[in-house]
């Protein structure tokens, strides 16, 4: 049996940060509902304005942080080695080439709808930045679905 | 140009009585990256084959090559 040192009992290890990131991308169109429904709520004040701002703000960092799989300075030298192997480098590498491509795209689509139709200022920011976020994210979470059987 | 990379891994591994799981743990690496190496879906860079070789004890030439 494997015990793990009293100091990181309690604290997340490899295996533990792996499963949570398969299940966040799926948590990420709630999150974004969830936040458009306070940031452009019609009869919303400017605390729930700021509010958003600042739940969005949260929200995005932490799925830079996921995404660019920055160390967990807690964790031992292998979970670290275990979570930023190559394979979930070339993972994250792949899903924001989605993500840049979604944001070139929806820019451009964007560019072409202002011609036609009058375009808010902050929902063009956040359709921009969200659609990206949502197309990384889906990519990121189909990349790391379930893990398989041992000979799967 | 439809080359995919061939190997041995799982041969040699069942021979050696290694899970993927530790075969993982040997070369610091997660499961889902043997996994997939194993599966043809991941193609591995130099180091993680020279690693994958030395710690089953082959050549790297005769863990992977090219197939057509």
């Amino acid at each position: 049996m494997n015990y793990r040192p009293r100091p990181n009992f309690d604290r997340p290890d490899a295996e533990t940060v792996q499963r949570t990131r398969r299940m966040l991308g799926w948590l990420l169109p709630l999150l974004l509902l969830q936040q458009s429904t306070i940031i452009f709520g019609r009869d919303s004040g400017l605390f729930d304005h700021v509010l958003g701002i600042a739940a969005w703000g949260a929200v995005t960092l932490s799925l830079l942080w996921w995404l660019l799989g920055l160390p967990f300075r807690w964790l031992s030298k292998r979970d670290q080695a275990i979570l930023n192997d190559e394979r979930s480098r070339f993972v994250s590498g792949d899903a924001s080439r989605w993500g840049i491509v979604t944001l070139a795209l929806v820019g451009f689509g964007m560019l072409i709808a202002q011609f036609w139709v009058r375009l808010d200022v902050g929902l063009t920011i956040y359709a921009l930045v969200n659609s990206s976020l949502i197309v990384t994210f889906a990519r990121l979470s189909w990349l790391n679905r379930a893990e398989p059987d041992e000979d799967e | 140009m439809n080359e995919r990379l061939g190997n041995r891994l799982k041969d040699r591994r069942t021979e050696l009585d290694l899970t993927q799981g530790q075969l993982a743990e040997l070369c610091l690496v997660s499961r889902k990256t043997i996994n997939t190496v194993e599966n043809g879906i991941f193609v591995p860079s130099t180091l993680l084959a020279l690693k994958l070789a030395a710690a089953l004890g082959v050549t790297v030439e005769w863990l992977f090559w090219i197939e057509d």
